[in-house]
């Protein structure tokens, strides 16, 4: 009877990876030799941003702990709640607030979803902020990798609009105060504190309905842009450049002594 | 298109590009093998689990902890203090010590352009920790510089952003 049943999956299961539509999508068997392997790394859009092989040294989990990936992995989670978010919040300075209690209260999984976008948000401020200071301690913004060290700051720089400009949103007391004290520090710049303090605001003094709209559009669809862009360009990069650095290679002075000792050994054979 | 003259075109010599090699490509031929290992399934896997313990983490602390909500926002009822976000909260800890245009915009625009220039400004070409002293040392002192004021301005500063200690009270909001 099981055998019977294992045939019938068998050959099902074959029927489906052989068939014409199957086999359009995949063009390679299941990776478990090194040609599938190979195949499905070139031949996968998604895949692709990786090499077929990488260093085993590079893939350590405690070398990166994976704070770049997992600062990606979160931007996704970011967008997926982020939609769920804009199906309910309109940014209008009488309905806000109201929205978002209405998305704790009464929009099923609201809450949850609400609840995973604040606390997503935060951990990607950190989790960028430490991989920045991973890749220092590493080495790893030296020669091939400067530019995209650069592109990494500017990263860096969008996460943290992201977030400022989403901390409005809820427009409760939190919110509100946070960004009337973000943006007075805009104002503080030399000569065109002002007009600095009026573009971001919408407004000459204080926070208010222009704001909202404002943070709202560069919240999002403007930031994520180009976030997105910015980190199109920082993995392509990675590749290009040769893939992760690598832990460092030893230092001069061990890299003397090794020499020292083998003009050493070659002096007395 | 009776003429028999051929078109300019077709007289130019023709080239396809083939494979453009660069000397310490990743594709070099005779390159030294080094100890690797293929992405799928091993680098693949790991990433997996990294984001599925993410996701387990961030289930799990949506769960157990609200996303915070005030009343509504009251241009008239200014809270005391009023705290910027908190990875701000260093730069308005900093406006306590230095006049405004320091704290405010020169020492975070200083920040930025300076952690882009990094790569140019450190022209010494070794990653190992024992020949990078001084790059590290300044990197430290300044990171710390930043996560005390960040620390300080979160959980140190109440009322008109006097000193007041954890265990009193803490002002401060995700």
């Amino acid at each position: 009877m099981s055998t019977m049943n294992r045939g019938l999956l068998d050959r099902a299961g074959s029927y489906i990876t052989s068939s014409q539509a199957w086999r359009s999508i995949f063009r390679h068997g299941y990776p478990d030799t090194p040609l599938n392997q190979s195949l499905v790394m070139m031949g996968n859009v998604f895949l692709h941003l990786h090499p077929v092989k990488v260093s085993r040294k590079a893939m350590k989990i405690t070398y990166t702990w994976c704070l770049g990936g997992l600062s990606f992995f979160l931007f996704l989670v970011l967008t997926i709640t982020g939609v769920f978010l804009m199906f309910y919040f309109v940014p209008e300075a009488r309905v806000a607030y109201n929205n978002i209690q209405q998305i704790q209260s009464a929009v099923a999984f609201g809450n949850l979803v609400r609840n995973m976008h604040r606390w997503a948000a935060h951990l990607m401020v950190v989790t960028v902020t430490l991989h920045m200071i991973r890749v220092f301690y590493h080495g790893a913004y030296k020669p091939p990798r400067e530019f995209n060290w650069v592109i990494g700051v500017t990263l860096f720089l969008t996460t943290l609009l992201l977030s400022f400009t989403g901390y409005l949103l809820p427009w409760d007391q939190i919110g509100y105060w946070a960004i009337t004290v973000g943006s007075n520090m805009a104002s503080y710049a030399p000569l065109l504190g002002a007009q600095a303090h009026n573009t971001l605001t919408g407004q000459p003094v204080g926070v208010g309905g222009p704001t909202l709209i404002r943070f709202y559009t560069l919240h999002v669809i403007g930031l994520p842009l180009a976030g997105a862009i910015l980190m199109a360009v920082h993995f392509w990069r990675i590749r290009k450049d040769g893939g992760e650095a690598g832990p460092p290679p030893p230092a001069r002075r061990e890299i003397e002594q090794a020499r020292a000792r083998e003009m050493e050994v070659a002096s007395l054979s | 298109m009776a003429t028999t003259e051929p078109r300019p075109a077709a007289t130019q010599k023709r080239y396809r590009t083939l494979a453009v090699v660069k000397q310490e490509a990743i594709t070099r031929v005779e390159k030294q093998l080094e100890d690797s290992v293929f992405v799928w399934p091993h680098l693949l896997v790991r990433e997996f689990m990294a984001a599925a313990l993410m996701t387990v983490v961030l289930l799990v602390v949506s769960l157990v902890v609200d996303a915070p909500l005030r009343a509504h926002s009251d241009p008239n009822l200014t809270p005391n203090p009023a705290k910027a976000p908190w990875y701000f909260l260093g730069l308005q800890e900093q406006l306590h010590y230095f006049p405004p245009t320091v704290a405010g915009v020169l020492l975070p625009g200083f920040t930025l352009v300076g952690l882009a220039l990094l790569p140019y400004v450190d022209r010494n070409p070794s990653r190992a920790f024992e020949d990078r002293k001084l790059s590290i040392s300044l990197f430290t002192i300044y990171a710390i510089f930043f996560a005390v004021t960040v620390l300080a301005g979160s959980f140190f500063r109440g009322s008109g952003w006097q000193w007041v200690w954890p265990w009193q009270h803490i002002y401060f909001d995700l």
